[in-house]
């Protein structure tokens, strides 16, 4: 992209609560469900043009969840119940009962509808091999290894490739599980260059909140067949305004990407997805301005929230991403 | 026949997820009718010890930030597991009665062989953030004080076994064990119950040495991470040796015959004083179904191996 610090989602966004009303009605026919559906993602591609992003999708508006969604057309896998994520919040976790396959592209639909209905560039979110395998139980594979690898090449690469068929420019990969067993890196590397091979697209890669801060991802970047990563900083970040190391404490790490001879952009999560809190755009400017710094290089920044912000409410979520547009504009002006 | 138990968190039920979610009015009646469900499976499954499936509890350490001194913090994930718990911050002195724990417990429905779980000292400071404290070794030793009088309350409320749970003694590659047993002994001492010291989430194969002095009455052992034959190497002669062979991280169900046998073989190499069976960890990592099927089959282990 031409402009300096262009400005992405992450992925999910809080369903409307008319559009969940619609999808539960036992009242409310199929085709009805469908036309609310697209209503639903409508609205959060206008919403998220309108607040001035430069890529977009549609809040992943149609999908259960990142995990559920996926593993419900991947051939393999069995549902066994609901799991803790946090405090009262659950996940549907599957097993895999036999060998996994691919049996159709379940975004089909919703990647044709963005791309029919928005002129902004389109980064299409999928969940990746080594989360979908992280997060279930493997009770048919020898070893994690050979079930990622499997996911990598008979699930996540027939996917891309039929969403690249279909006119996707940018595919992000969601890894949140990615960076969370650091003995595991090397598997990780490996599920992601798999996934690609042979894949002409722009390839992002998002890992989130691991607990180790990156320190594991930043010596296998380079190895990555991959061109950007979306990463988590705000999170770990301060409140205080400046660009000093004091201030800007949750983007050292990025110094170290730079150490490991790491090349590729980076897409700064400004935003804590887990506070109501609005930063303000000089906030974003600053953080924006000392990871240009870090990295060495501002034409390789890109500007997102830390994660999907489905856990705000959509006033909120609005409002962050409103502040991370003006926030990016600060900081393109601060460098004219 | 040896001695049983499970350990930590239940799984909620689909239905009391929801209820939980919505806050309906039968939220309350709902959570007591599941634990006493949970209770009741421990007693059919003959459980040695049973215990409370502190459904209530976010975490293991949540029923803390009860405390005055004590402000949640941010979310943080459980060792490489997909959950999270809350971190908790310390601002000031740990002032505490000691009853934190027996009055998050549904205690009138536990019967007498009853157990229950903490987290050890050096475990709680490693996963929490105090602002008061100089430095860890002062924070383990105050959180030790504190879960003294936890233990001194719920021995006098009856509890025979007092799990302490320490994963990140496990976990960690580096391990201050003069610390640890410091933490430990101002926990256990004058303690009345058993005190079994737990360990999961990592390969605590080297450690085995330095954990058999510690001063508790036993240690578990999570095999899946902790191979049985690096437990086997030891003598656990003077100590308690919990296996935990029921594997809460995968919904097959464990194979009856070859866990009794795998125990008969570590029993006769070990040679410990007493020999529990247990889940290596929480059930709540897998769903209720799963969890009540675990809770039968460890009974059966337990009543399969031969007596020590």
């Amino acid at each position: 992209m031409s402009k300096l610090f262009p400005t992405q989602e992450i992925g999910s966004l809080k369903k409307p609560s008319w559009l969940l009303k619609s999808v539960k009605s036992p009242d409310i026919s199929n085709k009805e469900k469908i036309k609310a559906r697209n209503n639903a993602a409508l609205e959060n591609i206008k919403a998220l043009e309108d607040l001035g992003l430069d890529i977009v999708y549609d809040g992943e508006v149609r999908r259960v969840e990142m995990y559920e969604e996926p593993v419900r057309y991947i051939e393999g896998f069995e549902f066994a119940g609901r799991i803790r994520s946090w405090d009262n919040k659950y996940y549907n976790k599957a097993r895999i009962i036999g060998p996994v396959n691919y049996k159709k592209n379940f975004y089909k639909n919703e990647f044709k509808f963005v791309k029919e209905n928005t002129k902004k560039e389109i980064k299409v979110p999928v969940t990746g091999a080594y989360t979908l395998a992280d997060w279930s139980y493997n009770e048919y594979y020898k070893s994690k290894e050979e079930l990622v690898i499997a996911l990598a090449k008979k699930v996540l690469r027939p996917l891309i490739k039929d969403l690249v068929k279909l006119g996707a420019k940018i595919v992000q990969i969601d890894e949140p599980a990615g960076t969370s067993h650091p003995s595991e890196m090397d598997i990780f590397r490996e599920s992601i260059n798999e996934s690609v091979k042979g894949i002409n697209a722009k390839i992002v890669v998002h890992a989130c909140f691991s607990g180790n801060d990156y320190k594991v991802l930043a010596p296998q970047m380079s190895e990555i067949k991959v061109q950007q990563y979306t990463l988590e900083f705000a999170n770990r970040d301060t409140w205080n305004l400046g660009s000093s190391d004091k201030a800007r404490k949750g983007f050292q790490v990025l110094k170290l990407f730079k150490e490991h001879g790491f090349k590729g952009e980076i897409g700064i999560g400004v935003t804590d997805v887990h506070v109501n809190d609005i930063e303000s755009p000089e906030l974003v400017r600053d953080r924006i301005l000392y990871a240009s710094k870090a990295l060495g290089d501002p034409t390789k920044i890109y500007v997102n929230p830390d994660c999907g912000l489905r856990t705000r409410t959509r006033t909120v979520a609005f409002n962050k991403i409103k502040s991370l547009v003006q926030g990016a504009e600060l900081a393109r002006q601060k460098l004219k | 026949m040896i001695s049983s138990y499970t350990l930590g968190i239940y799984p909620r039920s689909e239905e009391l997820i929801e209820a939980t979610r919505k806050h309906t009015s039968n939220l309350s009646s709902l959570f007591q009718k599941e634990t006493k469900g949970y209770i009741t499976q421990q007693k059919k499954a003959k459980l040695g010890y049973v215990s409370d499936p502190l459904l209530r509890w976010d975490d293991i350490f949540r029923p803390f930030s009860q405390l005055k001194s004590v402000k949640p913090a941010a979310l943080n994930r459980i060792y490489e597991m997909n959950t999270f718990y809350r971190k908790l911050s310390f601002e000031n002195g740990i002032a505490t009665s000691g009853k934190i724990i027996k009055s998050n417990l549904a205690m009138s429905l536990l019967p007498k062989n009853r157990a229950v779980c903490m987290p050890e000292p050096y475990t709680f400071a490693d996963r929490h953030l105090s602002s008061k404290h100089k430095n860890k070794d002062e924070f383990v030793l105050e959180l030790a004080k504190m879960l003294h009088k936890e233990a001194v309350t719920l021995v006098k409320a009856g509890f025979k076994l007092i799990q302490l749970v320490g994963p990140s003694i496990a976990y960690n590659n580096k391990i201050d064990f003069n610390l640890v047993k410091e933490g430990l002994d101002i926990l256990t001492r004058g303690v009345k119950a058993k005190t079994i010291l737990h360990f999961y989430f990592g390969d605590v194969s080297k450690k085995i040495d330095k954990l058999l002095d510690l001063p508790v009455s036993g240690l578990g052992f999570d095999t899946t991470t902790t191979p049985i034959s690096a437990i086997k190497k030891h003598s656990f002669s003077g100590k308690s040796l919990t296996i935990g062979l029921v594997n809460s991280y995968t919904t097959k169900i464990e194979n009856k015959n070859k866990s009794i046998s795998e125990i008969n073989q570590i029993v006769s190499k070990t040679r410990p004083r007493e020999v529990f069976v247990s889940t290596n960890f929480d059930l709540e990592y897998i769903p209720k179904k799963f969890a009540n099927e675990k809770i039968l089959v460890l009974g059966e282990i337990a009543r399969g191996v031969k007596d020590v």
